[in-house]
């Protein structure tokens, strides 16, 4: 440990952020979420309540969802991470982007991200999980806007596209 | 012809952005060099101002600066109906939360210890938090005008002779209580001065231009020196209507002349924002012994907290709308909103009329079941037509669609009645099911005041085409709509028209994204625009292809006579044609809605010029041990007059479904006390049932279309269709909400006890 300009003592940490190595000096109390908005400038991680209640900030991290507000930078050390930028090039979407907008899954798009990533940690887990497995999976992510069913329909696309493919 | 983009589920505008994680709202927006703004809020609930001490605060290094009532150069006083709120307490405060004094400092922590260092004397006032209490005639003064914000009159009819001639006479109160939006994304902006030194805010809104009309007078500058750009919204439910963080932003960046920045906690958002009225309605309802409504009198309080907000609209509103969408022809209401030290309540989704639906939902439950008719019979022998006077006087000549909407959900009611019958166990196995009914009607629009939408068009000589709207799209989808209208009037790919929206030096005024109104208002201004468009253009194209004006079509952006469709000129071909460079044709559109103002002694008028209608059958079960409501089924019918985009309008429906399984089972908002989701429980997808949206087209002849509105109309008879499930279920009725486990545990044992 040292200390930081402002006098806070900081931590050297490094990551594997969306396939980039990444290595930061970061004061000890800062939060995974400060860290990937302010510094990194990965803004699809969104602050919806900063206490670990809303989901809107979940990142995957060592294949697990975590709500970055409640992860301190330092944990994160040596972690693999994965945003909602890393999950397509800019040019070709991730299939459960392509649903979300297929089937209309977005109204105000603030929980939209985390959604994403918390059904993907879903996917990965449990490729063809029922509908109520799904509505578990994104339980921990609210959302206000859209009554969930659209966003439900969606992950389920993905779900039936998976299948089909394999067949 | 038939329509090509308007019906059609396009994807919305903007929707990729949201899906990558790339879109921008106001948290996101960098901003170099920018200080951090927190406000020093009251910690007493009602009292007088004497001192606020920010020197010492003032002199902390990284503090820019410190202000309070005294710094504003303007008035300091706003309020969106009426104006009774301070920027900052000069001489009172009237909630925990009241804000004191403003700080501007180089980094959050700094701001934090500034807050800290501030020290204000303020002499408790004994505080009311029971509007029964504030109406008392030896009541402290809230306000210096008295604690009666606001009284409400409908009066139709003979109420006594209706009584007289009714058969059966159903009296009951009931209470709702206050509400948090909880929009996903906390309040947030950032200002600064431009080039020329004009404060440019960039905010999350509901309402660009009247956050400038607020803003305007509380810095005393002229109209051109401020302007308001709304950032994207991450959801807004009326929530977003009042001003919160803007006159902060806009005062620091005009007073310090450096960019600013505000983003509120989840904690302060809960503290600072409005709240959904608790209401307490005393409704009785009579009806003749073949069940025909004859008269409906009640008297409704609401807690507008500490500030007016939208108050007088909520107590208008429920007013207007307490009989439901049925013909009652002896009417007398009487409905107040009242001031408070809790909360200030303004608008959330509804103002008042999913409240006041519980009330006259329940009352038309009441009197079926004594009546011995089913629930949808006892509607529909009721229920509004073509030609029906509502209780404002008002004779309804079109889209009326309430009837289509209770036939519509006949079929799932009688299904759900049958599975429940078929199978005893559903009955009495510790778990009882129940299915509940409930209609609504919502007026589109402000009540019963002017409520004008703008919007203009351009095309360039490249046949470039821009919409202008103030309209504020806060998630709903009304830039996709907007476009859609705007692409099917000219006879365009969707994809063709550029939007530019809600901001005030570019666009002009929209009104509020509120009241279901934007579709049908602002929906109408641009379809005008674009038909003045696409006038000069079919001329034009008429010239060029030598035939008769009328006989011009376009269709996917070709031009083409009627008779010899061979014979095509491309859209940017006709828009080029005679245009000098730099030269635009210009359209503009402009709505208002036809309504008149309310006679304040009967409530008589055209408070709106058309209504949506719904109805909606949910299956609910009951868990005896628990308490536990749980919704397994709904099926909601909406007549919208037309959608514009079916997706967008399910959207809606499952979004108002949402928001009234929270509203009607367990949200409530204690004043001084929620502070986090962690008490204030909206709902997961676990709590959801399927919902199976219906979408009705009565068209309306003055909407786009024949488009109305459904955002609030959505929300509106989910409670009261659960709790009428509840009573199904359980043979027991809810008098208020929400219906939590205590409440069901209590009710349930007091059905066995007695
Ligand atoms: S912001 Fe992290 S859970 Fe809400
Ligand atoms: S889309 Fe607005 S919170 Fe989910």
């Amino acid at each position: 440990m040292k200390n930081g300009v402002l006098g806070e003592e900081t931590l050297t940490i490094s990551m594997m952020v969306n396939g980039e190595s990444v290595v930061r000096d970061v004061p000890v109390n800062r939060t995974l979420l400060s860290v990937l908005r302010e510094d990194l400038g990965l803004i699809g991680a969104r602050e919806g309540c900063g206490v670990g209640e809303c989901g809107a900030c979940t990142v995957i991290m060592n294949g697990k969802t975590v709500n970055a507000c409640m992860v301190l930078a330092p944990k994160a050390d040596g972690a693999t991470i994965t945003t909602i930028e890393g999950l397509s090039d800019g040019e070709h979407l991730h299939p459960l982007q392509e649903a979300f907008i297929e089937e209309g899954a977005v109204q105000c798009g603030f929980c939209t991200p985390g959604m994403i990533l918390s059904a993907k940690a879903l996917l990965d887990e449990n490729p063809s999980p029922t509908r109520l497995e799904i509505r578990e999976g994104i339980s921990g992510n609210l959302c206000r806007c859209t009554g969930y069913q659209q966003i439900v329909d969606a992950i389920e696309l993905v779900v039936n596209r998976t299948e089909e493919a394999k067949a | 012809m038939k329509n090509r983009v308007v019906g059609e589920r396009v994807a919305r505008i903007g929707i990729r952005d949201k899906v990558t994680g790339h879109a921008r709202y106001a948290a996101d927006l960098e901003i170099k060099n920018a200080l951090v703004l927190k406000v020093f809020r009251s910690p007493v609930a009602h009292g007088r101002v004497k001192k606020v001490m920010t020197e010492k605060a003032a002199a902390l290094e990284g503090v820019a600066g410190v202000f309070t009532a005294a710094d504003i150069p303007g008035e300091n006083l706003y309020g969106i109906i009426n104006r009774d709120q301070t920027v900052l307490a000069s001489e009172k405060v009237r909630f925990v939360g009241d804000p004191v004094a403003l700080v501007a400092a180089e980094t959050e922590e700094i701001a934090e210890a500034a807050l800290k260092a501030i020290e204000a004397e303020i002499t408790p006032l004994p505080a009311l938090f029971d509007p029964a209490d504030a109406m008392a005639p030896d009541a402290p003064a809230i306000h210096e005008k008295g604690n009666i914000l606001f009284t409400r009159k409908v009066a139709r009819g003979d109420i006594e002779k209706g009584f007289a001639d009714s058969d059966l006479i159903i009296e009951e109160t009931y209470e709702t209580r206050m509400l948090e939006h909880a929009y996903l994304e906390p309040e947030a902006g950032v200002a600064y001065r431009d080039e020329t030194g004009c404060v440019v805010l960039l905010v999350t809104t509901q309402n660009p231009h009247a956050d400038h009309a607020q803003l305007v007078p509380i810095l005393n500058v002229a109209p051109d020196r401020l302007r308001v750009i709304q950032t994207e919204t991450g959801g807004g439910f009326g929530g977003k209507l009042d001003i919160s963080v803007q006159p902060f932003l806009a005062l620091a960046a005009y007073l310090l002349k450096r960019p600013v920045r505000m983003v509120y906690s989840r904690e302060e958002s809960f503290m600072a924002s409005a709240k959904r009225h608790p209401l307490k309605i005393r409704m009785k309802t009579g009806a003749s012994r073949e069940g025909k409504l004859l008269a409906m009198e009640s008297e409704i309080t609401a807690d507008t907290g500490a500030y007016g907000s939208y108050g007088i609209a909520v107590a208008t509103r429920s007013a207007v709308h307490a009989t439901g969408p049925y013909n009652v022809p002896n009417v007398s209401v009487i409905s107040r909103a009242v001031y408070t030290n809790n909360n200030w309540c303004g608008a959330m989704r509804g103002f008042g009329v999913p409240q006041i639906a519980i009330a006259h939902e329940s009352q038309m439950d009441k009197l079926a079941q004594r009546l011995g008719l089913d629930p949808i019979t006892f509607r529909l022998k009721n229920a509004f037509e073509n030609g029906s006077v509502t209780p404002t006087g008002q004779r309804l000549e079109a889209s009326v669609g309430i009837r289509e909407t209770l036939k519509k959900i006949r079929p799932y009611y009688q299904t759900f009645r049958k599975e429940i019958e078929a199978n005893p166990s559903r009955r009495y196995d510790g778990v009882r099911h129940g299915v509940g009914v409930a209609s609504m009607w919502y007026g589109i629009g402000n009540t019963g005041h002017p409520n004008p939408s703008s919007a203009q068009m351009e095309v360039d000589r490249d046949g470039v085409v821009t919409l202008y709207t103030g309209a504020a799209d806060i998630g709903q989808g009304s830039d996709t709509v907007l476009v859609q209208i705007a692409a099917e009037t000219l006879g365009l790919p969707y994809e063709r028209i550029r939007l530019v929206r809600a901001d005030t030096t570019l666009t002009t005024d929209a009104g509020a994204t509120s009241a279901s109104r934007q579709t049908y208002i602002s929906g109408r201004a641009v379809q005008e625009a674009a038909l003045e468009i696409k006038r000069i253009l079919t001329e034009k194209a008429a010239g060029l292809l030598k035939v008769p004006a009328n006989m011009v079509a376009c269709e996917d952006g070709v031009f083409f006579p009627q008779f010899r469709e061979f014979q095509k000129i491309p859209f940017e071909e006709v828009a080029r044609a005679g245009l000098k460079k730099g030269e635009k044709i210009r359209g503009e559109g402009v709505f208002n809605p036809e309504t008149t103002s309310l006679d304040p002694e009967t409530g008589q008028g055209t408070p709106y010029s058309t209504y949506a209608y719904a109805s909606q059958v949910s299956l609910v079960a009951v868990d005896e041990v628990t308490g536990q409501v749980t919704v397994k089924r709904t099926v909601s019918a909406h007549d919208v007059g037309k959608a514009v985009n079916p997706a967008n309008v399910e959207g809606q429906i499952f979004s108002g479904v949402a928001m009234g399984i929270g509203m009607g089972l367990f949200e409530q908002f204690y004043p001084n006390k929620t502070k986090s989701f962690d008490t204030y429980l909206i709902p997961t997808a676990m709590d959801m049932p399927e919902i199976t949206p219906i979408i009705i087209e009565v068209p309306e002849p003055t909407g786009p279309f024949g488009a109305k509105g459904v955002g609030e109309p959505a929300l509106i008879p989910t409670a009261p269709a659960i709790l009428n499930a509840v009573h199904d279920a359980t043979g027991r009725w809810v008098h208020q909400i929400p219906a939590d486990l205590e409440t069901i545990r209590e009710l349930i044992s007091e059905q066995e006890g007695g």
